[in-house]
């Protein structure tokens, strides 16, 4: 599908002048797989644990300052649809990468506190005229997860379709924040997800509500009743990416680690992944946007499957180390010409415990590996929660000394 | 070999639970590994035999595959659930003592971790190797491992961690088991932990996969 025209022009003008470049431009360049100036270097999430116990809670915006990485701001922001009896949850404070709650008198969210004496514990009730759904999640100092899956019953998903609101994009605020960025960095948004704890993908969205290993039993058991609940939450998300027309993102997020090679099959990915998040990709293209596709485990067994989906980009490239199973420069190689790629950095060896000149010397690797001819930027395989401060910052001098 | 149990290796191999069961397509509406189990044993095949030269060797060619990477996660997961099926029916086998386990191990992800699929994975095949397995779930603390070893002397403890800020977990429990029960066999895995690692928190074995887990069972954890 061809590509709308993008409202700020960034596809035509970056790269004009590649002695130096903004973040944003650097960003870009790599992207759309040309080369920057430089080897653009950035993080993942910048987890509040680390941010808090590491560097005295100074915000997202300090910390790529203070280090010198090219800066990333996640945003996400929803507009409710009055007419469809649509309002913000006022019981909702937006927490670490939320986007401020959709809800309707026919799917209104509430939540309270469990006793645990382990772990925060919260109860999420979606209260419908029908049923309540309910989930739990738990969190401890590094993050969050689920321990009481929403989905229990396999009609719960009927409830999902029936009732659940249809958030969209508040495109104006988008822009307004775009603006206020300017070339600073990347804004980066992720197709919506599901209220609480939502994941971009489809299949990812629906194996945290059902659970992923549940989600797999029920591709052999019942695959009539996978499709059926996949459509749903597609059908979610074409909703809001429709609405992105016009915002100024630079890239947004789809997938999720359930669809790398450690967890699913490649007739799983054909059949239950590619079907749904490939048409979201064009949907996303049409409406002037690019797509990160994240899969955070293994990848090298559906690289060509993943880039042929089309997204601009693909992320994380996880080496062995941490969960994965990359070989960086053999990825390059089989999609380098079409993707961008993200990350490929291991954090888990590099962020901590070695030295300076051990962690730079793994920055030139991956750039001899994947930056050679740009296209790629370096960035730790997905979050980290403790590393020290002095080795970040040798990871971005190093990389700021890679140069095209 | 008896046509019975080929026929049985081969559902657990290719994942066909039962006869209900709609995978795989091509054995749609044929029996699985659960009607053939019971068929080899109202054949009168000896339940020993049954799971030695049926069951065994199918979880075993599954679990090589596995390992090179021929096969994936939802396979093992399908396999396992055939599997499962037949050893259904051997079980009074094993409450009467007709049938022992190689041994027993005691097996869970560590304190603060959720991530079941690999350690359930793990579980899977050694139980699959012939071995009892005490799956304590996720996110156990070395007090409840030391409570499981305690009900089950003699056994050997496997732990799982997925996240480099738990794996620090899986230190304290081993000291801690160890501790209490100096001889018990420790054997460690997940995907960042390394070889070296079980070394360092005084582990004594390492897999990255499940099929080396059994390996390390059956040469280092029997008696014999
Ligand atoms: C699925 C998944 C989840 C699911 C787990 C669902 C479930 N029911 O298990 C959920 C959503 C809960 C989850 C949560 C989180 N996850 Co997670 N998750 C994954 C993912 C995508 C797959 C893990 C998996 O199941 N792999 C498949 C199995 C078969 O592989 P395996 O576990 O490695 O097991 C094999 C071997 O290691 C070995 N093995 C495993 N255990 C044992 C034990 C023994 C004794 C032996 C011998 C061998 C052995 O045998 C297995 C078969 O070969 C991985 C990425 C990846 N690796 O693919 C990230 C990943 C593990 N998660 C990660 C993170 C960061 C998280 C969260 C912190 C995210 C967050 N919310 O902030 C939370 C943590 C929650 C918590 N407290 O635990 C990171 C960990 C980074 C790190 N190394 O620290 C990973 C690597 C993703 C990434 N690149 O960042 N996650």
């Amino acid at each position: 599908m061809p590509r709308a025209e993008r409202v700020d022009g960034t596809e035509a003008k970056q790269t004009q002048d590649n002695r130096s470049l903004t973040s944003k431009q650097r960003f870009i360049a790599a992207l759309t797989r040309q080369k920057a100036d430089r080897l653009p270097v950035t993080t993942h999430h910048v987890m509040p644990y680390f941010l808090k116990k590491y560097m005295n809670g100074i915000s997202n915006d300090e910390f790529f300052d203070l280090l010198g990485l090219d800066p990333i701001r996640w945003l996400s922001v929803f507009k409710p649809d009055k007419s469809a009896g649509e309002y913000f949850d006022p019981n909702h404070v937006p927490g670490y990468l939320e986007a401020q709650r959709v809800v309707s008198d026919n799917w209104r969210i509430e939540h309270e506190q469990v006793s645990d004496p382990r772990y925060e514990t919260v109860r999420y009730k979606f209260i419908t005229p029908k049923k309540t759904l309910t989930t739990i999640l738990q969190s401890n100092d590094h993050t969050t997860w689920v321990s009481e899956r929403l989905v229990k019953e396999k009609t719960d998903i009927d409830i999902i379709a029936e009732f659940a609101t249809q958030p969209k994009c508040d495109v104006e605020e988008v822009n307004r924040q775009a603006a206020a960025y300017g070339e600073r960095g990347m804004l980066r948004g992720f197709v919506n997800s599901f209220d609480v704890y939502g994941q971009p993908g489809c299949w990812q969205d629906a194996s945290v509500l059902f659970g992923i290993e549940d989600l797999i039993m029920a591709t052999f058991e019942d695959p009539e009743w996978v499709h059926v609940y996949l459509k749903i939450i597609f059908e979610r998300k074409r909703t809001y990416i429709r609405s992105l027309e016009g915002a100024r993102y630079d890239v947004l997020e789809l997938g999720g680690g359930d669809a790398s090679s450690t967890v699913i099959s490649p007739e799983i990915l054909d059949e239950f992944v590619a079907p749904y998040d490939a048409p979201l990709i064009d949907l996303a293209h049409s409406a002037g946007q690019r797509i990160v596709y994240h899969t955070c485990g293994g990848m090298m067994p559906f690289l060509e499957r993943l880039a042929a989906m089309n997204p601009d980009a693909m992320e994380t490239f996880t080496p062995s180390a941490m969960g994965g199973d990359m070989i960086l420069a053999e990825a390059k190689r089989r999609i380098g010409e079409k993707v961008c790629m993200i990350g490929g950095f291991d954090q888990f060896h590099y962020f901590k415990d070695c030295t300076t000149e051990e962690t730079r010397k793994a920055v030139r690797k991956c750039f001899d590996e994947a930056g050679r001819g740009g296209g790629y930027i370096l960035c730790p395989s997905d979050h980290f929660f403790d590393a020290d401060v002095e080795l970040l910052k040798a990871f971005a001098d190093e990389a700021r000394r890679c140069a095209y | 070999m008896n046509e019975l149990l080929e026929s049985l290796t081969r559902c657990v191999e290719r994942g066909k639970v039962n006869s209900k069961s709609p995978y795989p397509p091509d054995l749609k509406g044929q029996d699985g590994a659960d009607e053939f189990a019971r068929k080899a044993i109202d054949a009168g095949i000896p339940p020993q035999e049954i799971l030695s030269n049926g069951l065994i060797i199918g979880m075993q060619r599954v679990g090589e595959r596995f390992r090179n990477k021929e096969i994936f996660v939802p396979d093992v997961l399908m396999a396992a659930k055939a599997m499962a099926a037949a050893m259904g029916h051997l079980k009074p086998f094993f409450q009467s003592d007709i049938l022992k386990h190689k041994g027993t191990i005691v097996i869970g992800t560590v304190l603060g971790d959720l991530h079941d699929i690999g350690k359930k994975l793990v579980s899977m095949v050694i139980e699959g190797a012939g071995w009892e397995v005490v799956d304590l779930g996720t996110d156990v603390s070395p007090e409840k491992f030391l409570k499981a070893v305690d009900e089950h002397p003699g056994c050997v403890v496997g732990l799982s961690a997925l996240l480099t800020t738990t794996m620090v977990n899986m230190e304290s429990t081993v000291k801690h088991v160890k501790a209490k029960h100096p001889n018990v066999k420790v054997i460690i895995g997940g995907a960042p932990v390394t070889e070296e690692f079980a070394l360092k928190i005084g582990a004594d074995g390492y897999s990255s996969d499940p099929q080396g887990a059994v390996e390390f069972l059956n040469s280092r954890c029997t008696p014999n």
